[in-house]
């Protein structure tokens, strides 16, 4: 049998085991629910605050102070007298809100304390500045300066899009950040939950280590990608509806790329998120080799460091251009996330991002051996789990048979 | 000569080393799996008989010696999946999987096609009564019945050679009968086979060698003619009293090597070789309150029992 045989055989086994296409169309369902509930929700919530809310003033209120309330609430004049009854009414009704000026003082009877006190405080305060500052003999033409902004002008070298190519590049670092948790969750049932039902003995006696990792590798590995064109679907058909309700196109936030058309960008987006993949499931299924009981185990914590660098590689927004950035989207840890950063970003060289994606190939390459070294001399570990320091002896044994590990028959 | 010899063989391990940390697990063993065999490979429990299928497997490496295998007249160091069938002493399948999936799947990873391997699949589902099961997850069926799965995962690609790291365990006696029926079936059917067992009444019943170790090292390594030909040779008589067994009276007697009580009341007696049973019996006869006598050659069993026990490193 064919090594590519073997490979390919596990590949689709994992992959059919761990992807439910009914799983993921019922998520995409469920997520446009709650996203349409959403949605719909706040705009209706958001009407209802466009709605003023009722006040009642007494009819003997500066004119000017009424003008000025009737821009936040829906203002009712009651003659002065009925102040009393007025009041017995709010006591009665458990509702409503009344105002009333006793020289300089202003009086407020409610049930309870209005949800717009604030806007009412700020009202008044604001009426109160200016009858003060009539007083004080300041003439309106004055005050009119006084409260005319200052006068800026503005002129931006930085292009009106950058807003847009954030929002693409951040984007983008989510949906490999969503691929590592699914590969991430998937690699402890893959590798970890093998051991721990002991069909890894088995398994080996049948293929090599090296092809059964690169198996799991690829198998989680288009698990991944299928949850991130999930996501992405779902992302797509929320941006619709954003676009049918608000009429502003979700989709325009792509024109502002650098790239002369979205084509080439997402192509590029694909290969390096699919090659990120690959090389974090290499990273996660060493780990997880390592790993006999997820729950006790003080390596579990490794699994996270992924999340990390994709997190660190958002510090290209700042300064895409600069030596971190460029850094960082050549470092193998970073570069799957930081690169296509970048591109959404920033305007990269051609031979950047093909040098950045032959080191990322690279260290996968490598990466992947590592991961079946680790797994080969800690498949039977079954008793106590591998220490960092037996690892490095390990790999760095001249003959694997050499190497001792910590059980015997 | 040498050729036809190899030409035979299928497999060959010669001086074959393994250290773990404070433990030598393997001695300097050596032996030889010839086509067409039932080889028992047996040993006490820490014996190294796990360790030696793992390094068969290239699970583990040797830290010295050599392991030839032998197929289609090439000689290579690993044989291809479909060639060996392997059932681990550390059972374990998909646990949350329905029986035929995972059955298929290990059969495939082995080379086998999917189609062939479900239909295989559920023949043997078939004759171990499993048919209608097929579809259900394994953590559902028993322990028993996930032990005969874990037997048709290892033989169900038909391979030239499989190792059965203890094969019976798990089963009930009728089970095990069945068992014995299917590795002399496929046996027959060209299958040579690697038996790793304690359960020396059942091995007896197939094997036609027999290696046994202990602590790593090589103590037999023949087939089982050889090992009743060279230790089986004596006579065993349990004897069974009302009262306290009294050793020291037995051991006195003419024609006895040894006498030791195995259970409260039972005496298991070996005759030197060439002792005459009549004689024997009428010395019995005088001990006070035999109650039942029970003669027999000695078995594997036994056998094993007084080489570990004799086998001082």
């Amino acid at each position: 049998m064919s090594p590519f045989s073997q490979i390919i055989t596990v590949t689709l086994w994992e992959f059919r085991r761990f992807f439910k296409p009914k799983n993921e169309l019922i998520g995409i369902v469920v997520m446009l629910f709650i996203f349409s509930i959403g949605f719909l929700g706040g705009r209706y919530a958001a009407s209802g605050e466009e709605t003023k809310s009722e006040l009642v003033v007494a009819d003997n209120t500066d004119e000017y102070l009424i003008s000025m309330l009737q821009e936040s609430f829906e203002v009712t004049l009651l003659p002065a007298d009925e102040t009393g009854k007025h009041i017995g009414r709010i006591s009665e009704t458990e509702e409503g809100k009344y105002l009333q000026m006793q020289g300089d003082t202003f009086l407020l009877h409610a049930w309870e304390e209005p949800r717009q006190l604030g806007t009412l405080k700020g009202i008044l305060d604001e009426y109160d500045q200016l009858r003060n500052m009539e007083r004080e003999g300041v003439s309106g033409e004055t005050l009119e300066k006084i409260f005319q902004g200052a006068s800026l002008e503005e002129t931006y070298f930085q292009d009106s899009f950058r807003r847009n190519r954030n929002i693409v590049a951040i984007s983008f670092a989510i949906l490999m950040v969503l691929a590592v948790f699914v590969s991430f969750a998937y690699q402890f049932t893959a590798i970890t939950g093998e051991k721990q039902i002991k069909i890894t003995e088995q398994i080996v006696s049948a293929i090599r280590p090296q092809r059964w990792m690169d198996g799991k590798i690829l198998g989680i590995t288009l698990t991944g990608i299928a949850s991130v064109i999930t996501y992405s679907i779902i992302g797509l058909l929320a941006g619709m509806l954003v676009s049918q309700f608000t009429g502003y196109s979700v989709f325009s936030v792509f024109d502002s790329l650098y790239f002369p058309s979205l084509g080439p960008t997402v192509m590029l987006f694909l290969l390096f998120t699919i090659l990120g993949i690959l090389f974090w499931n290499a990273f996660l299924a060493a780990v997880a080799s390592l790993i006999n009981d997820p729950n006790n185990s003080g390596k579990t914590s490794f699994m996270m460091v992924p999340i990390l660098f994709v997190v660190l590689s958002l510090l290209v927004l700042n300064n895409p251009d600069g030596t971190p950035a460029v850094f960082l989207s050549w470092f193998p840890l970073t570069s799957a996330s930081a690169m296509p950063v970048r591109i959404a970003v920033s305007s990269v060289e051609w031979w950047q991002v093909a040098g950045s994606f032959a080191v990322l190939a690279l260290a996968f390459y490598f990466l992947r051996m590592l991961a079946s070294m680790i797994f080969r001399f800690s498949i039977l570990m079954t008793g106590k789990e591998l220490s960092w320091l037996e690892v490095f002896r390990a790999l760095t044994a001249k003959t694997p048979g050499k190497f001792q590990p910590p059980q015997s028959e | 000569m040498k050729a036809m010899n190899e030409k035979e063989t299928v497999l060959r391990i010669d001086l074959l080393n393994k250290r773990f940390k404070t433990v030598q697990a393997l001695r300097d063993l050596s032996f030889s799996v010839d086509r067409g065999d039932i080889f028992a490979f047996l040993g006490p429990n820490g014996a190294g008989k796990t360790t030696t299928l793992r390094i068969l497997l290239d699970m583990i490496r040797a830290d010295s010696g050599s392991i030839a295998w032998y197929f289609n007249g090439q000689q290579v160091s690993l044989p291809d999946p479909p060639l060996i069938g392997y059932l681990p002493e550390e059972r374990g399948l998909y646990t949350d999987l329905p029986v035929i999936r995972s059955l298929v799947y290990l059969a495939s990873i082995r080379g086998m096609q999917k189609n062939e391997a479900r239909t295989a699949a559920m023949e043997w589902l078939e004759r171990l009564d499993l048919a209608d099961r097929a579809n259900e997850k394994l953590m559902a069926l028993s322990k028993g019945n996930q032990q005969k799965i874990q037997f048709i995962s290892s033989i169900l690609h038909k391979p030239a050679f499989a190792i059965l790291d203890e094969p019976f365990s798990g089963l009930d006696p009728v089970n095990q009968e069945k068992f014995i029926n299917y590795i002399r079936e496929l046996n027959k059917q060209g299958m040579t086979i690697l038996l790793s067992s304690h359960q020396m009444t059942l091995v007896e019943k197939l094997a036609n060698k027999v290696c046994l170790i202990n602590r790593g090292e090589s103590l037999f390594n023949g087939s089982m003619s050889e090992i009743y030909k060279a230790y089986g040779n004596k006579h065993m008589v349990d004897v069974t009293f009302e009262n306290a067994v009294p050793v020291a009276e037995i051991q006195s007697f003419d024609g006895v090597e040894s006498a030791v009580g195995t259970d409260p009341g039972t005496a298991r007696i070996v005759l030197q070789s060439g002792t005459r049973l009549a004689p024997f019996f009428s010395q019995l006869a005088g001990a006070d309150g035999v109650t039942h006598i029970r003669s027999h050659s000695r078995n594997l069993h036994d056998i094993f029992i007084t080489l570990v026990n004799n086998h001082q490193l």
